[in-house]
């Protein structure tokens, strides 16, 4: 049988492989600059959607102030950059660094409550940040945004177009990706899952819900604050609307649409949310329409998201070969109870 | 003997001489892109500019388009008022659609990040914004349209002084790099004629609201009330607003930011008040009447300053092509010939000085019986 | 301390605060009776304005018919939506009803940006711009028909509730839908006509906050936040606390904006709302079910 002693087909490390090597090809592939920057977006959304599906898809709280600890990343390393002349690799963990000391104290408030009160919670820390970011002018310049912001350089070489910016990000994307897989698999990620799907449960098993949320959270906003420093010093303008409603709206978009609690969730309806965007330029205000109208759709009719049609031939075809079926990766992945 | 080869062969003939019926009948189009705001805030001015531009776009195709027969395309961009969308935009212009010039910078954070984009690459028009840096730190290729800040409060402060004479002044202004500007500008040239400047409030881009800030404003009681506001539904609640809180003064209004809908949207409360503008439907220039013209049949809004904007960055990109000989990516000639000449727009004559900056003629305008008139001495 | 401004800026905040009361209270009894944490709210805020708007300029209607039809339209559509999306998921997890009324919030104030159009409009109400000087205090008469109106209407909402046949169901399926289906109460006309009620009055504000700003899709957006931090710090479900909540913040948000800082306005009601939650995780008057 060509399967492991966990039951998982050693198919699996192979299509793994075959799809970072995929990824790796894609700028070459691209053909024009236009579209290898597009792959970067994708990347960057993609990213910043794994994050927040640590919250969202494991921990199965909303939020709505993750676009707010990417804007302070973002802020952080452009800060650094522009006025001490700090070095912008430096700038990188720096950024999460200071996202995830952000997203420490919030979470540290915000998650002794549950529901629609920890989503209004996470609301109003981020339009605090928002309204502080617009207003303190010494030292974010508010609303006229930090302009000339230096590229990514690791040692001589420069990030300062798409293909290599793209090469960065995948690198991250890919880390995070591992780093969720292992999560998931491991003890504390089975204590997320347990505090998701029934907390007084996992609090009776020994496990210490408030503690499992703030790591999850603080590990969380430590990514979100990556990505903003590398979206910082790749579009070299930002602004506060970094942090506006619109980010708000999309990152959820993007992680429900692709499917909650998985990991190639994310980076699919990252893809999807980028090509459609590019593709329904003419379209104009209906194109926010559209997506409003599959995140409604996918949530009353495909509350796992894209992927678990993907998931679902997967099984059919399994059993249709006799093959066990693989487990979804995770017990009822899509989050909640239904 | 007319084999197949032979048959081919004539095809094949006749195929290649094809283009050179084409090539005279019909030239291929001067594309230009025009990247805005046609969706969330700064929407309505992103259609307003759009309109502009189309309008005067036709008007030139009518009269058979540029040097060579090119009839002038405009593709449209949302840039959604974000720098990473007009990136993107731009980028997408440039590579995937080939352009040939572009329009856009609407606002000024989009401006500054797409000047990168287009830096040295393509011919490129900003037309509403005010930052500085736009043309401070520009290319070789970027133009400017817009007076900066400064250069319109020298002309009001003087109409402002001379004219409207206010004993002591108060300023409402949007929390923006423009808006502080204003304060900044206004404040130094208003105390040099000797108006006392009482105070000021500074509001966000993103209130509905502005009752607090004016009730206080309204309680240091000066003579008049200056209000810095490019948002259109912003500045129509500001001046209605005002006036519900029973203030009795002067009101001000900043230079750049009157349009028709502003004042169909302020009701009575912008009677009488005084602005600066570019833009005036009674100007003396040739082109304005045809534009006017086209604008009202084609479009509903009532032509507008934003609107005078985007025609005069179609014939700006119409002109220098005209100079370069008909060649639109002739980029070191249009912008030589830019700089050198002057351009004919409906806004009257424009000159663009060496880093690409247009210096406009301002009139002092004031809102009569709903209608923005000129005031002439 | 010069004493007129400060009653002004008083009266200001309880204006204000009314409107939001307005807007919490649809809020409040949707998630009370049905707990349904509806983020569409604000957009049906946002749909009475419009459909004033329209009927009032289209069919030349005056302001008060306009509202009044708006109210009873925007009412329908509450439903409707119900019908559509609320009811075939009530069995649904809380997270997934929560998420739906994002989609359906954002579907609509999109499709509000397509259908109306982008540029700003007014609503005419021969209230607007009359001014009313009461003492040292300057209002306009639509601002005093925004608090009177709202004041009507949670008096008429307070003892529909409390002695009428149909606000006695209200209360039992918030106590216990289960016992209450179990008492012969039908559940599914109980979830229509709270939807109704909600979106009427949403409309209902609206259509009267309308006239004192200029209104765009987006004002949708606006509403609910503010609906929601009323809500939450009211406590869900309960209506007084509500009333309580939405004047405190619109007087705080005055004077904190009157006298510390105009740019920080809208932070203040944030940072309100966490210490209150922070102290009372609840709300002010929390309850435990039911409707209060």
């Amino acid at each position: 049988m060509n399967t492991n002693s966990h039951g998982q087909s050693l198919g699996q490390p192979l299509a793994i492989a075959g799809g970072v090597a995929a990824l790796a090809v894609l700028p070459f592939l691209a053909g024009n600059a236009y579209l290898e920057h597009l792959l970067v977006l994708w990347m960057l959304y993609a990213l910043l959607a794994l994050s927040l599906n640590i919250v969202i898809g494991y921990l199965g709280e909303l939020t709505f102030g993750h676009a707010a600890f990417v804007g302070v990343g973002a802020y952080t390393s452009a800060i650094l950059s522009t006025q001490l002349g700090l070095p912008p690799l430096l700038g990188l963990p720096l950024a999460g660094l200071v996202a995830a000391g952000f997203g420490l104290v919030i979470g540290y408030a915000a998650l002794r409550v549950v529901g629609p009160q920890f989503a209004i919670l996470t609301l109003g820390f981020g339009a605090i940040l928002f309204t502080i970011t617009n207003h303190w002018v010494d030292l974010t310049r508010g609303p006229m945004g930090i302009t000339d912001i230096p590229p990514m350089a690791i040692g001589p070489l420069a990030f300062d177009s798409a293909r290599p910016t793209y090469y960065l990000v995948l690198a991250l994307v890919l880390a995070t990706a591992y780093l969720c897989h292992a999560l998931v698999g491991s003890r504390t990620g089975r204590a997320f899952l347990a505090v998701r799907e029934n907390a007084p449960l996992a609090a009776s098993l020994g496990i210490n819900v408030f503690h499992t949320k703030l790591m999850g959270f603080v590990a969380a906003t430590a990514i979100a604050g990556i990505g903003g420093a590398i979206y910082a010093h790749y579009i070299r303008v930002i602004t506060p609307d970094i942090m506006g409603v619109h980010n708000v709206a999309a990152l959820i978009i993007v992680v429900i649409i692709g499917g909650r609690g998985t990991i190639l969730g994310p980076i699919l309806g990252a893809l999807v949310y980028i090509g459609l965007l590019e593709s329904l330029r003419v379209a104009g205000p209906l194109r926010m329409v559209i997506f409003a109208a599959l995140l409604t759709g996918t949530v009353v009719f495909l509350p796992g998201g894209l992927i678990s049609l993907w998931q679902r031939w997967r099984n059919a075809h399994r059993s249709e070969n006799n093959l066990p079926a693989t487990p979804t990766g995770l017990p009822s992945t899509e989050g909640g109870a239904k | 003997m007319f084999g197949r080869r032979t048959l081919l062969a004539a095809a094949a003939a006749l195929a290649l001489t094809l283009p050179a019926f084409g090539a005279q009948a019909q030239q291929p189009p001067v594309r230009i892109a025009l990247i805005g705001p046609m969706s969330g805030t700064g929407a309505f001015e992103g259609q307003l500019g759009l309109e502009g531009a189309q309008a005067m776009a036709a008007v030139i195709n009518a009269k058979g388009g540029v040097a060579g027969g090119r009839k002038i395309e405009l593709l449209t961009y949302d840039d959604k008022g974000s720098p990473e969308d007009g990136v993107s935009a731009a980028k997408r212009a440039m590579e995937q659609d080939n352009v040939d010039m572009i329009i856009g910078g609407w606002f000024s954070a989009v401006a500054l990040s797409m000047k990168e984009v287009t830096r040295d690459k393509i011919i490129t028009v900003m037309t509403s914004s005010q930052h500085p840096k736009v043309t401070e730190e520009g290319h070789k290729y970027l133009f400017r349209l817009n007076a900066t800040s400064a250069m319109m409060s020298e002309f009001y402060s003087k109409a402002i002084c001379e004219r409207i004479k206010p004993k002591s002044i108060a300023f409402m202004n949007v929390n923006d790099d423009w808006g502080r500007l204003e304060l900044d500008n206004y404040t130094k040239l208003l105390t040099g004629c000797g108006i006392e400047v009482k105070g000021h409030e500074f509001y966000n881009r993103t209130d509905t609201d502005f009752t607090t800030a004016l009730t206080k404003l309204k309680s240091l009681n000066a003579d008049a009330i200056y209000v810095a506001a490019i948002n259109t539904s912003q500045g129509a609640t500001i001046y209605r607003q005002i006036k519900q809180t029973g203030y009795r003064g002067k009101v001000i209004a900043s230079a750049g930011n009157m349009n028709p809908k502003l004042v169909e949207l302020s009701g009575n409360s912008l009677e009488q008040v005084y602005s600066a503008s570019p833009f005036t439907e009674d100007g003396a220039a040739p082109s304005l009447k045809p534009w006017l013209e086209q604008y009202r049949k084609d479009y509903k809004n009532d032509p507008s300053f934003i609107a005078a904007l985007g025609a005069q960055a179609v014939q700006t990109l119409a002109f220098g092509v005209d100079a370069a000989g008909g060649d639109p990516r002739a980029y070191d000639k249009i912008a030589a010939a830019l700089k050198s000449q002057a351009v004919p727009t409906v806004m009257g004559e424009l000159r663009f000085s060496d880093k690409g900056q247009a210096s406009q003629a301002i009139h002092l305008v004031q809102v009569q019986k709903k209608q923005i008139v000129s005031v002439r001495d | 301390m010069d004493f007129t401004v400060f009653a002004q800026q008083i009266a200001n905040g309880l204006v204000n605060g009314m409107a939001y009361v307005l807007i919490a209270t649809g809020l409040t009894l949707v998630f009370g009776v049905l707990r349904i944490v509806n983020f569409a709210h604000g957009e049906f805020y946002m749909l009475g304005a419009y459909i004033t708007y329209f009927v009032g300029t289209l069919f030349g209607l005056d302001y008060i018919a306009a509202a009044a039809i708006s109210a009873v339209v925007v009412a329908g559509l509450g439903v409707a939506a119900n019908k559509l999306i609320f009811w075939p998921l009530r069995r649904d997890h809380e997270f997934t009803i929560l998420l739906s009324s994002l989609g359906l919030a954002l579907l609509i104030a999109n499709g509000g940006e397509l259908l109306f159009g982008a540029d700003p409009k007014y609503v005419e109400s021969p209230f607007a711009d009359e001014v009313l000087d009461i003492g040292t205090v300057t209002l306009t008469q639509q601002r005093v028909l925004v608090f009177a109106a709202a004041v009507v209407a949670l008096i008429a909402v307070y003892l529909f509730i409390r002695y009428s046949r149909f606000g006695k169901m209200m209360r039992a399926t918030a106590q216990n839908p289960d016992g209450a289906a179990l008492t012969g109460i039908n559940i599914g006309l109980v979830h229509t006509y709270t939807f109704a009620l909600a979106c009427g009055l949403a409309a209902l504000s609206g259509a009267l906050v309308g006239p004192t700003v200029m209104i765009f899709p987006t004002i949708g957006n606006w509403a609910v936040l503010k609906g929601f931090i009323v809500v939450i710090m009211g406590g869900l479900g309960s209506v007084t606390g509500a009333l309580f909540a939405g004047l405190l913040l619109g007087v705080i948000e005055s004077l904190g904006g009157g006298y510390i800082s105009l740019g920080f306005m809208e932070a203040i009601g944030y940072a309100m709302i966490i210490a209150v939650l922070l102290w009372r995780p609840n709300g002010l008057f929390s309850t435990a079910r039911g409707l209060r």
